[in-house]
């Protein structure tokens, strides 16, 4: 099977989890942590895909955990942003993934990146 | 400020088709401070451009710069220079940008980056609404600082038209008939003669129906 990539680019408040969490996804994960998820741009979130990602996740803090406030929030609409315009260039939408997540629970987050995993296993297959 | 918003990606797409190296050149002017073609947006303009052209198989390369303005000459002539390295420029400036590239430098192929669309003001986060169409003949001072001709799809000068119903527009029910709140506004001021008098026909020529505008003020001008 082709090697799979995913993106995952969240704050360092939201997760820290490192290789080895990492080493039960049977593929690339590129990690981008930004001090917060509100500094997430969608320039970010296409970079990635550009770097090779098939799919990326973008987590933030939980709604009322942010903090800086609102930057999970902010990170929320910048998802959107990305994927307005990866649907104007052919691409499916929902390779872009946002997931509002407890802070550094490395469990919901790690599941979340699975979940990236799986989407992206899915494009790969339809391409 | 002019407000603008950025083109569907396939229209810019389109326009570019033909060269493999462009610059993207944003405006820290109106466009940035409405987010459309600030620094930031000139990134995700880049990046959307390089993703979809590398999808299509035909790479695609980006230089990216932002201009404090793009419709003066003064900081347009670093362009000159810097566009040697590319076959086009995307300038996500407002059409007044586009136009003033396109007079001042020929031999550069320029497209637009973003659609300009109206004079507005931006009364929260997010939302832009019209407010001057820039027609050239002021008539704010007997209004109550409401414009018709901006605020009323009909450009209405005498009132409000039939449409109007409950102070909402028969246009959306969102927008406020501008006539209504005119006439409110100049009530509660116990200024409703100022309305007495009937505004003739306009004339449109101001508001640019007699060809481009201009200005020209010999007491600033040099040389």
């Amino acid at each position: 099977m082709a090697n799979i990539t995913i993106g995952v680019l969240c704050c360092h408040y939201t997760n820290q989890a490192g290789e080895e969490d990492f080493r039960g996804i049977p593929g690339t994960v590129i990690l981008k942590r930004y001090p917060c998820s509100g500094h997430i741009e969608v320039a970010d979130i296409l970079k990635t895909f550009e770097e090779g990602a098939e799919a990326v996740l973008v987590a933030g803090c939980e709604k009322d955990k942010c903090h800086n406030l609102s930057g999970s929030l902010r990170a929320e609409k910048k998802a959107l942003g990305a994927r307005k315009i990866l649907e104007e260039i052919g691409l499916e939408p929902e390779r872009v993934r946002f997931a509002f997540l407890p802070r550094l629970d490395t469990g919901p987050f790690m599941e979340e990146v699975k979940k990236t995993f799986e989407t992206a296993l899915n494009m790969k297959s339809k391409s | 400020m002019i407000i603008a918003e950025r083109r569907p990606i396939p229209k810019v797409l389109k326009a570019i088709e033909p060269y493999e190296k462009i610059l993207v050149l944003g405006c820290r002017g109106c466009v940035a401070v409405c987010s459309a073609g600030g620094d930031r947006e000139v990134e995700t303009m880049a990046a959307a451009l390089r993703l979809a052209r590398k999808l299509s198989g035909r790479p695609l390369e980006t230089g990216e710069a932002t201009f404090i303005r793009q419709c003066d000459p003064e900081y347009l002539a670093p362009l000159k220079e810097m566009v040697r390295d590319y076959e086009a420029v995307v300038s996500m400036a407002c059409g007044v940008g586009v136009n003033l590239i396109a007079d001042l430098f020929p031999e550069i192929r320029v497209y637009p980056g973003v659609d300009t669309t109206f004079y507005g003001a931006n009364p929260a986060l997010g939302e832009w609404q019209e407010k001057c169409r820039g027609c050239g003949d002021c008539i704010l001072d007997v209004t109550g600082g409401l414009c018709p001709i901006a605020r009323c799809a009909k450009n209405l000068l005498n009132g409000p038209c039939g449409g109007s119903q409950g102070g909402r527009c028969e246009i959306r029910r969102e927008v406020p008939c501008v006539w209504h709140q005119i006439y409110e506004r100049l009530s509660a001021r116990g200024e409703l003669d100022r309305l007495m008098n009937f505004f003739p026909a306009k004339d449109w020529r101001p508001a640019g129906h007699g060809g481009p505008r201009e200005r020209i003020r010999e007491d600033l001008k040099m040389g």
